[in-house]
C-alpha cells in the first residue's frame, strides 16, 4: 500500500528531461519511492504548466515551520508557509523563502567525493563508512549533528547506542547566541523540569523583554512575530504594552514602545531590581527580592532610579504582564543567575500557566524528551577528546563546525588529528572541504524527515517533511547510507531505510486520538502526514509551570568580561543570513533591517564614539580581542550605547560556494571561551579594542539608494 | 548638409546603401518566413488520420480546456491506443516490429527504451505573452479557429502568423456589444505580466 | 520630506467610476521589518541578484523594500519599519512620461503596468517616480545553472535594458480570477495574495478589492490610523498605511 501511494505521489516528481531520468536511474535505495519513470507516463491529474503543490517542512533554521512548495513538471519553484502548521499558520521568514536557493546552489556538492575531490560511487561510499564504524572502539566515534532534522538526530542516537558510541551531540551557533541551554537549565532550576519555554506573547499586556529578540531571531521567529502582532493589533481597542531592554536597537527593540539601552551584563541585576519594586509597589514582601540593591542595578544597568519605579508601576500594574529572557543576558558569565531573576518577574506576575504568561512548551508526539544543544562545555570536552587523538573518526551532518563553533575552542585544529572525518554536508562548507570524505545528503527540499518544535506553537507537533522534488544530483539520504553500513558489518538497525525509520516512529500516532488527522493503519495516516505536513494535536498541550522561585533569595552576581578593550562587543545573529543563509544569493541581497547592509558585515558604532576615534562610514577597523581580531566596515549606527559596538554573525565563510566565500568577516573568531554556569559560552560579555587602519571598504546598502528624500542625518 | 546628399548622389554609395537596407528588409523576411515553417518533429505525427478516425483534439491535448498550456501527448498516451490496435496486434496474426509502418517503429523504440517523445510545439508565443487556453475554450472559440483543419495536415503547421494583431483584431470583433469585456480583452496586463 | 509649498493646494479625487479596484494595507504598528516580504517577492517574481557592487551602486533590483527613517538623536532615537512598494497610483507620475506607452494605467485591473516589450529603457518613469519604486535592468544578471530552475513560468524573464516594477502579483490576480470564472463565481476576498502578503508573519501586508465595501482591506484603510504615501503629491496611491502607535522612548 504505501509503495502505491509513494508511487502515486512520486510519479509526479520525475521531471520530463532524460537527465533527471539518468540521475533517478542512478539511485538506489534512497530513491526506492522515487519511480524511475520520466513524464513518459504522466498521472492524469497532472497537466503541463500546471502547478503541484507539497507540504515538507523548512530546514533553514530549526523552528519547524510547516512549507508547502510548489512545484511544476518536477522543478520546485516557490515556498509558501504551511497554513495548517501551527507554527507558522501559512507564513514564513526571508530565511524560509530563500530555500530554493539552497536546493539549487550551483555550488553543492554533487557526487561523494574524498579529499583529494575524486568522485566515488554510493556503493563505496557505504563501504567507507561501514568499513570506518566497524574498524574503531565504539568510543572512538563521535557524532556531531545540526538542530535540525531532528529524525536523523533521533536515528544516530538509535545507531550510537547500537555500536556502543556516546550519543551525538547536537549543535547549531543560533543554539549557542540564543544560549538555549542556559534557558533550559534555569527551566530545570526553577520550573523542575529543562523546557525551551513558551512566553505567551499574543495574550500578554505588558511585556518586558530583556534582549529577547524575538522579531529578528529567537527560537522561533515567525511564530513570535505572530505572537507580537496578534499583542499589538489582536484585541480591538487594545495594544500591548512592549518594553526592551538591549545595548542596540535591533528589530525588537524599534518595535518596543521603550527602548533601554542598558549595559551588556546587568539584565539579571535589572530583573532583579524590578522585582522588588514591583513587590513594594503591590505591597508584598517577596524573599526573592529581600537584599537586592536597587541603586546598585541601576547604576550598572545605566538607569535612573525613578525610571526603574515607573517600570516597576507599569509591570506591577498590569494583570498580564510577562517579563522574556533573550539570548544574549545569558551568554553572560552570570547567564544562569539572570536567567532566574527574569524569569521570576513572571513567578511575580502570576502568570506562571496563565494566558499571556510562561508555559512549557509541549512535549513533542516524538522521542518527547527535551534534545538541548550542546552546550560549549560539551563541545570543549568533545574537542578535547579530537585533540588529544581519542576520537578517532568524527561524523558531522546538519552543522558546520569549523565556521558555527567559536575559533577559540579549538575545534579548527582538533579536526587535524582525527583520523577518519566524514562530512554529510550538501556544501563544500568549511568543515565539509577538510573533511575525508563528503557523503552529500540531500537538500531539505528534497528530503524525508520529520521536526520537533523548539517552541513557537501550543499544540503537540511534529513537523514532516518529505522531498518535493526528485534529487537534483547523485547525492544520497545520510539515513540510508548509515542504514546500510551498519547492515554491512553485521549490525542491522531494525529498519529498511529512511522512509520505514520514520515509519516506524509514527507508528504510535496512528491510534492517538485528538490529531489533526487520524487513520486506521499506517499507510494511510503516512499518506496524510505527507498531505499535511505532519501531524499535531487539535487541543493546546502547554504545560504550567509551578515554581518556588520567589520564597529563595535571589541574587545576581556582576557579569564578568573577558579582555580588556574599552568597548563591549555586541554579537547578534543576522536576522537574514542566520547561521546558513550566506551561500545564498538572494539572501545576500535582502538588506539587514537596521542598517541596511548587503552582502557584507560591518561593525555598528555610536556616531558620538566615531567622533572622539576620529571615524567616518565605510572606515575599516580591526577589532582585537585577547583571541583574535577581525578588519571589518564601520557603520554609524545612530542607536547603539556609546560604550558598545555590535556585529552581526553569519558572513565571513572561507569555503561554502561562491556567493558566501570571502565575503566578511566572522564576529565568532573574536570569542574567548569562557562559559556560563550553565556551560554556554559566554560570548557576550567581551570587551574588545577598536584600531584604526586607514582603510576605507565601501559598503553596499539600501539606504544610499533611497537616500535622496527623506534622509537628513544619521 | 549639402555635402551629405552629395555624397548620397554617388551611383556607389547609392547602391549600397540601396543593397544594404534591401538586405535588412530580405532578412527581417527571411526570419518572419523561417518562425513559419514548422519545426522538424521526432515523429512525423499524421494529424489527419487521428483527426479523420474522430478522435477529439482534447483526448490529445486535455490541457487546453483546463489549463494554460493544451500539452503535447505523453508516449503512454499514444501507446495506450497503438498497442490495442489489432492491425498490428491480431493475436492470430501480429506483425512483426520492423514490418510496421516507419513511424510507429520510432513510437515502439520510445515506449521501449521508456524515453519522453521530445515533441516540439509548433503554435507559440513569445516568452512576454501569457497565453491561456481555458479561457478561450471556454469563450467556445473552436481549436480549427486558431489551429486551423488539422484533418488536411500531417505534422502540425500555423495556418496564420499568431502575431498580437491577430489576437487583438479577434478580441475585438468579438467583444463589440460588452465594452467592459472588451476592456479586459485588449488591456496590456491581460496577456503582458 | 519637507511639504514643497509651491505646489498650490489641490485635492485630487478619483473620478466617478474610475475608481481603484485592487489595494493594499499595511499595518506599520505590526510590521516587524523582518524582510520575509522582499525575499518572497524576489523569489516569486523572478527578479535576479546584482551582486555587492552594483547593489552598492543602488542598482538592486528589489520591487518592494523595507524603509526605515531615523529620526532624533541616541538615545531618543527612533525608527519606524515601512515597506515601499509600487503605490499603483491613480494618478501616476510615471504613466504621462514614457514615450512609447510601456507604463501605463491597465483599465481592466485599474493598476499600474509595465509593459516590457513595449520598454525602451529610456528611464524617465523611474525618474519621475516620487516613491522610487521602479528598478532598471541595467545588465542581463547573471543566475548561474541550475539557478535558473527556480525561474516562475508565470512571470517574463525581463531583459538588459528595461525597466520593471511590483506587479500585484498580477499573475496571481489572473490565476484566482480564471479560477473564479471557471467555477462561475467571483473571486473571494483574500483568494489573491501577493507573494509578499502571502509571507508576511505578522500579516501586516492585506490585499484586496478596495472597491468593495465590505472587504478586509477596505475596511483596514478606513480605519483612523489609515494614510497614504506622499498623499500632498496628489497621486492617488492604492496602497494605505495605517500609523505605528505610539512610541515614547526612554521618557
Amino acid at each position: 500500500m504505501s509503495e502505491n501511494i509513494s508511487r502515486r505521489d512520486f510519479i509526479k516528481l520525475a521531471g520530463v528531461t532524460a537527465a533527471t531520468a539518468a540521475v533517478l536511474t542512478g539511485c538506489g535505495p534512497a530513491s526506492r519511492y522515487v519511480v524511475r519513470e520520466p513524464y513518459t507516463k504522466m498521472p492524469e491529474y497532472t497537466y503541463n504548466g500546471q502547478s503541484t503543490y507539497y507540504a515538507t517542512t523548512c530546514r533553514e533554521c530549526a523552528a519547524g515551520c510547516g512549507l508547502v512548495v510548489r512545484t511544476m513538471q518536477g522543478r520546485a519553484l516557490k515556498v509558501e508557509g504551511n497554513k495548517y502548521n501551527p507554527t507558522n499558520l501559512g507564513k514564513t521568514c526571508a530565511r524560509g523563502q530563500a530555500a530554493l536557493q539552497g536546493l539549487y546552489n550551483p555550488d553543492r556538492i554533487q557526487n561523494p567525493v574524498n579529499q583529494k575531490g575524486e568522485e566515488m560511487d554510493w556503493d563505496t561510499a557505504i563501504g567507507v563508512v561501514a568499513e570506518t564504524l566497524g574498524k574503531y572502539q565504539p568510543d572512538e566515534i563521535a557524532f556531531l549533528t545540526g538542530l535540525a532534522p531532528d529524525h536523523l538526530f533521533d536515528l544516530f542516537g538509535e545507531v550510537a547506542k547500537t555500536f556502543g558510541a556516546p550519543a551525538p551531540l547536537r549543535y547549531g551557533a543560533l543554539g549557542m547566541f540564543e544560549a538555549r541551554a542556559t534557558l533550559g537549565e534555569a527551566a530545570r532550576a526553577l520550573f523542575g523540569q529543562p523546557n525551551n519555554l513558551f512566553f505567551d506573547l499574543a495574550g500578554a499586556e505588558v511585556t518586558f523583554s530583556f534582549g529577547a529578540n524575538f522579531l529578528e531571531t529567537w527560537v522561533s521567529p515567525v511564530a513570535y512575530t505572530r505572537g507580537f502582532a496578534k499583542m499589538r493589533q489582536g484585541t480591538p481597542g487594545k495594544r500591548g504594552y512592549l518594553v526592551h531592554f538591549e545595548p542596540r536597537l535591533s528589530q525588537t527593540a524599534i518595535k518596543a514602545d521603550e527602548w533601554f539601552a542598558i549595559k551588556p551584563g546587568s539584565e539579571g541585576l535589572l530583573a532583579l531590581a524590578l522585582g522588588k519594586l514591583t513587590a513594594e509597589h503591590q505591597g508584598k514582601v517577596i524573599a526573592a527580592y529581600e537584599g537586592v540593591d536597587v541603586e546598585a542595578a541601576a547604576e550598572a544597568a545605566g538607569l535612573e532610579i525613578s525610571t526603574l519605579e515607573r517600570l516597576a508601576r507599569i509591570f506591577g500594574n498590569s494583570r498580564h504582564a510577562l517579563a522574556i529572557p533573550g539570548g544574549a543576558p545569558l551568554a553572560q558569565s552570570n547567564g544562569l543567575d539572570s536567567a532566574k531573576a527574569i524569569l521570576s518577574l513572571n513567578a511575580l506576575a502570576g502568570n506562571l500557566g496563565q494566558p499571556g504568561g510562561v508555559f512549557l512548551t509541549p512535549a513533542a508526539p516524538v522521542n518527547d524528551g527535551y534534545h538541548r544543544p550542546a552546550t560549549v562545555r560539551e563541545l570543549a570536552l568533545l574537542v578535547e577528546k579530537m585533540a588529544s587523538g581519542q576520537i578517532k573518526a568524527l561524523f558531522v551532518h546538519g552543522v558546520n563546525p569549523v565556521f558555527e563553533i567559536p575559533a577559540a575552542l579549538g575545534f579548527s585544529a582538533a579536526l587535524d588529528k582525527v583520523e577518519t572525518v566524514i562530512s554529510f554536508a550538501s556544501f563544500p562548507d568549511e568543515t565539509a572541504v577538510r573533511a575525508d570524505y563528503i557523503f552529500p545528503d540531500h537538500t531539505g527540499l528534497e528530503s524525508w524527515g520529520y521536526q520537533r518544535l523548539a517552541s513557537g506553537a501550543k499544540e503537540s507537533t511534529l513537523s514532516g517533511a518529505q522531498p518535493v522534488v526528485a534529487p537534483f544530483y547523485n547525492t544520497r539520504a545520510t539515513a540510508d547510507v548509515i542504514l546500510a553500513a551498519a547492515e554491512r558489518i553485521g549490525k542491522p538497525l531494525p529498519y529498511k531505510d529512511e522512509v520505514a525509520f520514520i515509519q516506524s516512529k509514527i507508528e504510535s500516532l496512528v491510534t492517538t486520538e485528538g490529531g489533526f488527522h487520524a487513520a486506521p493503519e499506517i499507510n494511510t495516516f503516512w499518506a496524510q502526514f505527507q498531505q499535511f505536513g505532519g501531524w499535531w494535536t487539535n487541543d493546546e498541550k502547554l504545560g504550567s509551570p509551578t515554581s518556588a522561585v520567589l520564597d529563595r533569595p535571589l541574587a545576581v552576581r556582576p557579569a564578568e568580561y573577558q579582555g580588556n578593550g574599552e568597548y563591549h562587543l555586541f554579537t547578534y545573529v543576522s536576522p537574514i543570513l542566520g547561521e546558513a543563509g550566506a551561500n545564498k544569493p538572494w539572501l545576500q541581497e535582502v538588506p539587514d533591517p537596521t542598517t541596511t547592509v548587503m552582502w557584507n558585515t560591518w561593525v555598528e558604532i555610536n556616531p558620538k564614539t566615531a567622533e572622539t576615534l576620529g571615524l567616518h562610514d565605510d572606515d575599516v577597523v580591526r577589532i582585537v580581542s585577547p583571541f583574535g581580531a577581525v578588519e571589518v566596515s564601520v557603520y554609524l549606527y545612530p542607536a547603539i550605547r556609546p560604550d558598545v559596538i555590535a556585529m552581526p554573525f553569519g558572513q565571513g565563510h572561507a569555503a561554502y560556494g561562491r556567493y558566501a566565500e570571502g565575503r566578511g568577516v566572522n564576529p565568532a573568531d573574536l570569542f574567548g571561551g569562557a562559559v556560563n554556569d550553565a556551560g554556554d559560552l559566554a560570548y557576550a560579555g567581551l570587551k574588545v579594542k577598536i584600531e584604526k587602519t586607514g582603510q576605507k571598504k565601501q559598503l553596499s546598502r539600501l539606504e544610499s539608494r533611497i537616500g535622496v528624500y527623506g534622509y537628513e542625518e544619521h | 548638409m549639402e555635402r551629405i546628399f552629395d555624397i548620397l548622389k554617388k551611383p556607389a554609395v547609392y547602391y549600397s546603401l540601396l543593397i544594404a537596407v534591401l538586405a535588412v528588409v530580405g532578412g527581417a523576411a527571411w526570419a518572419v518566413y523561417e518562425t513559419q515553417i514548422p519545426p522538424e518533429q521526432p515523429i512525423d505525427f499524421p494529424h489527419n488520420i487521428h483527426v479523420g478516425l474522430q478522435i477529439q483534439c482534447l483526448y490529445c491535448h486535455p490541457g487546453a480546456w483546463k489549463q494554460a498550456s493544451a500539452g503535447l501527448p505523453t508516449q503512454d498516451k499514444c501507446w495506450a491506443c497503438h498497442q490495442q490496435l489489432t492491425k498490428y496486434w491480431d493475436p492470430e496474426n501480429p506483425v512483426p516490429l520492423n514490418q510496421w509502418p516507419p513511424e510507429l517503429q520510432k513510437l515502439a523504440a520510445y515506449v521501449e527504451n521508456d524515453e519522453p517523445i521530445p515533441w516540439v510545439p509548433v503554435a507559440i508565443v513569445p516568452d512576454h505573452v501569457h497565453f491561456k487556453h481555458r479561457p478561450h475554450i471556454a469563450a467556445g472559440v473552436a481549436c480549427q479557429d486558431c489551429h486551423g483543419d488539422m484533418s488536411s495536415v500531417t505534422v502540425a503547421e500555423n495556418p496564420q502568423l499568431m502575431n498580437m494583431g491577430w489576437c487583438i483584431t479577434c478580441h475585438q470583433q468579438k467583444t463589440v456589444d460588452d465594452p467592459v469585456k472588451r476592456e479586459k480583452l485588449i488591456s496590456c496586463e491581460t496577456c503582458h505580466y | 520630506m519637507a511639504k514643497n509649498h509651491n505646489i498650490p493646494e489641490y485635492k485630487a479625487e478619483w473620478k466617478a467610476g474610475e475608481e481603484g479596484k485592487w489595494g493594499m494595507a499595511i499595518d506599520m504598528d505590526i510590521c516587524t521589518g523582518c524582510n520575509a516580504c522582499v525575499a518572497a517577492c524576489a523569489m516569486e517574481n523572478n527578479i535576479p541578484f546584482v551582486g555587492e557592487e552594483d547593489a552598492g551602486y543602488g542598482r538592486g533590483m528589489h520591487w518592494i523594500r523595507i524603509e526605515r527613517l531615523w529620526e532624533g538623536k541616541y538615545p531618543e532615537v527612533k525608527t519606524e519599519f515601512q515597506p515601499v512598494m509600487c503605490q499603483q497610483c491613480g494618478s501616476a507620475p510615471c504613466e504621462p512620461v514614457c514615450p512609447v506607452f510601456a507604463s501605463v494605467h491597465s483599465q481592466a485591473e485599474k493598476l499600474n503596468v509595465q509593459v516590457y516589450n513595449r520598454c525602451v529603457g529610456t528611464r524617465y518613469c523611474a525618474n519621475n517616480c516620487p516613491y522610487v519604486v521602479r528598478t532598471f535592468n541595467w545588465r542581463d544578471y547573471d543566475r548561474p545553472e541550475p539557478l535558473n530552475n527556480q525561474l516562475n513560468p508565470d512571470v517574463t524573464v525581463r531583459q538588459r535594458g528595461v525597466m520593471e516594477k511590483c506587479t500585484f502579483c498580477v499573475q496571481r490576480i489572473h490565476k484566482a480570477q480564471d479560477q473564479a470564472k471557471s467555477e462561475g463565481r467571483e473571486v473571494f476576498d483574500g483568494e489573491v495574495q501577493p507573494a509578499c502578503a502571502q509571507a508576511c508573519p505578522a500579516d501586516a501586508i492585506v490585499f484586496g478589492r478596495i472597491d468593495d465595501p465590505e472587504s478586509r482591506v477596505s475596511k483596514l484603510a478606513k480605519q483612523g490610523r489609515g494614510y497614504k504615501l506622499l498623499e500632498d503629491l496628489n497621486t492617488l496611491p492604492q496602497v494605505t498605511y495605517l500609523k505605528g502607535g505610539s512610541h515614547v522612548r526612554n521618557g
